[in-house]
């Protein structure tokens, strides 16, 4: 038994220190200066900000929600409720699990050759390859959650007379929602932290770009991995900074998710 | 039959009316889920499209060596990917060796051991690890365990230089960068993975054959061993061929600690290369045939990935079937 | 007997006041010479007053230049307001490549398009703007050596894993005197396509021919065992941090990194440290193209550095957008003016005065559409 709790020891520590870095070397420059300044133009400046690359995040990852989480959550819903005895339904099933194990560069490959290469580096264009990287999930945390969904209700409700699309819009989707909203926001959290498909597609800035469609953006995770890849301890901290805003903002997506999940299930 | 209330019963069906306007809009709603898991299909079959086209021209140029050659020298046109396969599958074995044990563990603390004040913070912290964002792993991985582990490693290779095997293993110099602190940081990154899934696994063995065990007096440990690992089999290893799918394409905190220099090599702690690192690392600046060529690693990880998975469930389809 | 390098003071802002008024650009154009000391210190400004202008500058590409465009970016804001430059990095390789496939506007590149590459370069004809040199340190992490000295053999043998250890032989003889430690000799090289890479490569093929085995290009077959970064500045990172490694880094990073270099052999044979003014003797007997490519690399002079590095703006010559293309030409006008001044304060060696002059001619050559 010693070795189970081991085992928690054992993941517990390397965590520890991640976090007990994060929250000291990140809490040294974390002002709300250092969210709303410009980013200063070479790594060895020393000083705020990440203001350009906070917007970023926010701002593709919620273009790439608005794309994903509408699609998604309606493809379930034509697998789950309309495509029970359909091949369509079985492919598109299928194939979503495939595509949920794509390495998250190849979603930025593949935007960079149909996208960047006609129309150059954009904030839309990563929230192009964020999208194609959040549907997967989207699609199967929406099935999961509408599964779960007892047929009595279903049946009770075309026995009131009311059509198939009544009885998903009205019955079905409300009670799955605590799940399809917590896997949604779950897959925001996900393409929130994402690096890999937006090296390619938004190039760098350090001023702040709000345009989704023209220019070139910049995001903390990619700040993150350009600033730990020199010695400057200016850009270094900055790293810490960004990486701590980062993880707290996947914590706050986590926790309201699971919340979610937790507090508003029918049981 | 007993008395029913004295009412007559409300009228089931709709008003007529009420259905002709519904009947055209349920066909648009069902017109509207279709077209969006047709999307769907689309969006997937374009990525696939796509990126083997593209990569088509390196896989014509390179033919087999493509795969079975170690020489990648994008100046002179030569595309081989043997050891960026290497690295990869390397560092994702070192993630799994650290990480499976502790994952399992983790799972049984929380299906079996643990109180049920306990099973919250732990759960709490499962979660955590898997909501860190690899960037961040990757950034602390460089910024603190490379050079933390610079000594550690200089340590084994004196320690074990006269045991045979571990010696060629631990064999340095190092920087703290190589296939063995990419292998931490991976297992780091997987273990939630294969906790969550380990851990639903656990819990769904029958309590009955629990009991029965501690019936017939085994202690805790030989109830694990006798009632819930034999159940549980099929599941662990598709948990586990799941993490691994996973370790093989993580490719930003691969990439930062990697050492980004490819080599087939039993050094363990000197440097190495995997297939996303080097796709992130050489993607900006490559055009032509050399574009081609990393989006063809894309497609070679991806393949490899989809052979794992269809492995993993083909154990466990027969597992299941076995029993 | 020491070549003069010719300082930046008032009879280089008035030349090119001159040069400027006489080529008549364009645009509302008054100019303002203000003479400053022969010390060489940063000038008071040869202002040039242009009309603002507004529009946001995408680049790319050689980390070598960086640290000294970053510098420029930052001052040129005061001239220039309403122009953003967002100046990536990532490599020449990176910058070329983006430039080929119009996602940037200019490209830094530290080495040139190869000729066959030049059809696919989606905006047409290519101009080569130099715009600053400096010297490519070799690096080490030796905290008790204070003094090394190097010649081509002997860095092709260490890049070559052909001498792994410090004490080697081949490295005492060097360096008599100096007590070498036993660690091993840990190489740092570049990941990404590197313009700094095909120069150190390309002084060792002219410096070093029977030795060095592995030929030039801005990516090089590295033996195995080795360790790279991204950008110069990836490489100083590993350096600074490993006991023992070695690498080749601009100038500019090894001393804001605050690493050691050696002292290299040149082609009289002396042991030359890579400073400013070493670069800038390499400099000044460089042989320049019709196109502006130039090679100071080995040069002759007894005070030259050996690895000195050239690195051009890359642009298209035909700029399809106007308010971008005015920006453009304001910008490395710029470089080519104050831009010089402030080279040194980030430890690049400014351009020859008549190179500066035939570069600020060549920007006068791009073309803008009329409004």
């Amino acid at each position: 038994m010693v070795l189970v709790y081991a085992a928690v020891a054992v993941a517990a520590i390397p965590l520890g220190f991640v976090m007990a870095y994060l929250v000291d070397k990140g809490g040294k420059v974390l002002t709300l200066n250092f969210l709303t300044d410009d980013i200063p133009n070479s790594a060895r400046t020393r000083g705020p900000g990440m203001g350009p690359a906070v917007l970023g995040t926010l701002l593709i990852t919620g273009a790439a929600t608005l794309m994903a989480v509408p699609l998604g959550v309606l493809a379930a819903v034509y697998v789950n409720e309309y495509g029970r005895k359909n091949r369509l339904a079985g492919v598109i099933r299928f194939l979503a699990d495939v595509m949920a194990g794509v390495p998250s560069i190849v979603m930025g490959l593949f935007v960079y050759t149909v996208w960047v290469l006609r129309f150059g580096f954009s904030a839309f264009a990563g929230a192009l390859a964020l999208g194609c990287l959040m549907l997967p999930i989207v699609i199967r945390s929406s099935e999961t959650a509408l599964q779960l969904v007892p047929h009595d209700l279903r049946e009770a409700s075309t026995a009131l007379g009311a059509r198939t699309s009544r009885t998903i819009l009205t019955v079905v989707i409300p009670a799955a929602l605590p799940g399809i909203v917590s896997g949604a926001l779950l897959a925001v959290a996900r393409a929130a932290g994402e690096t890999a498909p937006l090296l390619f597609t938004i190039g760098v800035v350090s001023t702040a770009n709000l345009n989704l469609f023209e220019g070139s953006n910049t995001a903390l995770s990619t700040q993150i991995f350009g600033n730990a890849k020199q010695p400057f301890p200016g850009g270094i901290s900055r790293a810490w900074g960004a990486a701590l805003t980062l993880v707290l903002l996947v914590f706050v997506l986590t926790a309201v998710a699971r919340a979610v999940a937790r507090r508003f299930t029918v049981r | 039959m007993t008395t029913l209330t004295t009412e007559p019963p409300p009228p089931l069906a709709p008003p007529p009316a009420l259905g002709r306007r519904s009947a055209s809009g349920d066909r648009a709603f069902r017109a509207l889920t279709l077209a969006c898991g047709a999307a769907v299909l689309a969006i997937l079959g374009l990525i696939a499209i796509s990126t083997t086209t593209e990569a088509w021209p390196a896989f014509k140029e390179a033919g087999l060596s493509f795969v079975t050659s170690t020489r990648w020298a994008p100046n002179v046109d030569v595309f081989g990917s043997l050891a960026f396969v290497y690295g990869t599958i390397v560092t994702a074995l070192i993630g799994l060796t650290l990480a499976v044990p502790v994952s399992v563990g983790i799972a049984l603390f929380l299906s079996d051991v643990a109180s049920r004040r306990l099973r919250r913070p732990v759960g709490a912290l499962v979660d955590l690890l898997a909501a860190v964002p690899s960037v961040v792993y990757g950034f602390w991985g460089v910024a603190v365990l490379a050079p933390a582990l610079l000594p550690v490693y200089d340590f084994l290779d004196e320690v074990s230089s006269p045991v045979p095997v571990l010696s060629t293993l631990f064999e340095g110099p190092s920087t703290g960068r190589g296939l063995f602190t990419a292998g931490i940081i991976l297992a780091l990154m997987v273990t939630p993975i294969i906790t969550s899934i380990t851990r639903e696994v656990f819990d769904t063995v029958p309590a009955a054959q629990k009991e029965a065990a501690y019936a017939l007096g085994a202690t805790r440990w030989e109830m694990i061993r006798a009632a819930i690992f034999p159940h549980s089999r099929a599941g662990m290893v598709g948990a586990v061929m799941l993490g691994l799918g996973r370790a093989m394409g993580e490719t930003i905190a691969a990439a930062l600690v990697i050492g980004s220099s490819p080599q087939i090599t039993a050094h363990l702690f000197s440097s190495g290369d995997s297939m996303a690192a080097v796709i992130a690392n050489q993607f900006g600046e490559a055009g032509g045939l050399h574009r081609a060529a990393l989006i063809g690693l894309g497609v070679e990880l991806f393949a490899l990935t989809i052979i794992v998975n269809i492995v993993a469930r083909a154990i466990v389809v027969r597992a299941g079937r076995m029993r | 007997m020491r070549r003069q390098f010719p300082r930046f003071a008032s009879p280089v802002a008035v030349a090119l006041a001159f040069a400027l008024v006489a080529t008549g650009c364009g645009t509302d154009e008054t100019d303002e010479a203000t003479s400053d000391g022969a010390s060489g210190q940063q000038n008071t400004v040869t202002t040039v007053k242009e009309d603002p202008i507004s529009a946001t500058l995408d680049a790319s590409g050689a980390t070598f230049p960086k640290a000294f465009y970053d510098e420029a970016i930052s001052q040129y804001k005061t001239v220039q307001p309403g122009v953003t430059v967002n100046y990536a990095g990532g490599g020449s390789g990176q910058g070329r490549n983006q430039l080929r496939d119009n996602l940037v506007a200019f490209a830094g590149s530290d080495g040139l398009v190869k000729e066959e590459d030049k059809p696919s370069y989606k905006g047409g004809e290519l101009l080569y703007v130099p715009t600053v040199a400096a010297p490519i340190t070799v690096s080490y992490n030796l905290p008790d050596v204070r003094d090394l000295q190097l010649d081509a053999d002997t860095i092709a043998k260490i890049f070559q894993r052909q001498t792994t250890r410090w004490d080697d032989p081949a490295i005492a003889a060097l360096n008599s005197g100096v007590r070498l430690p036993s660690t091993d000799i840990t190489i740092a090289h570049r990941s990404d396509g590197s313009g700094t890479t095909e120069n150190f490569s390309k002084y060792l093929v002219a410096a070093a021919p029977g030795t060095w085995t592995l030929g030039s290009g801005s990516t090089v077959e590295w033996p195995s065992g080795t360790q790279a970064g991204n950008g110069n500045q990836g490489v100083a990172q590993i350096v600074k941090s490993t006991p023992g490694a070695v690498g080749y880094v601009d100038l500019s990073d090894a001393k804001a990194t605050q690493l050691q270099f050696a002292r290299v052999k040149n082609k009289a044979g002396r042991f030359v440290a890579p400073t400013l003014e070493a670069a800038s003797a390499a400099l000044a007997g460089a042989q320049v193209n019709a196109d502006l490519s130039y090679d100071p690399l080995n040069a002759d002079g007894a005070d030259s550095y050996p690895v000195t590095a050239p690195t051009w703006i890359l642009v298209y010559k035909n700029q399809p957008d106007r308010s971008k293309g005015l920006a453009l030409k304001s910008f490395l006008r710029f470089l080519l003016t104050e831009g010089q001044n402030l080279a040194r304060t980030v430890d690049y060696a400014a351009l020859p005065q008549t190179l500066q002059e035939r570069s600020l001619a060549q920007i006068e050559s791009i073309v803008v559409p009329a409004p």
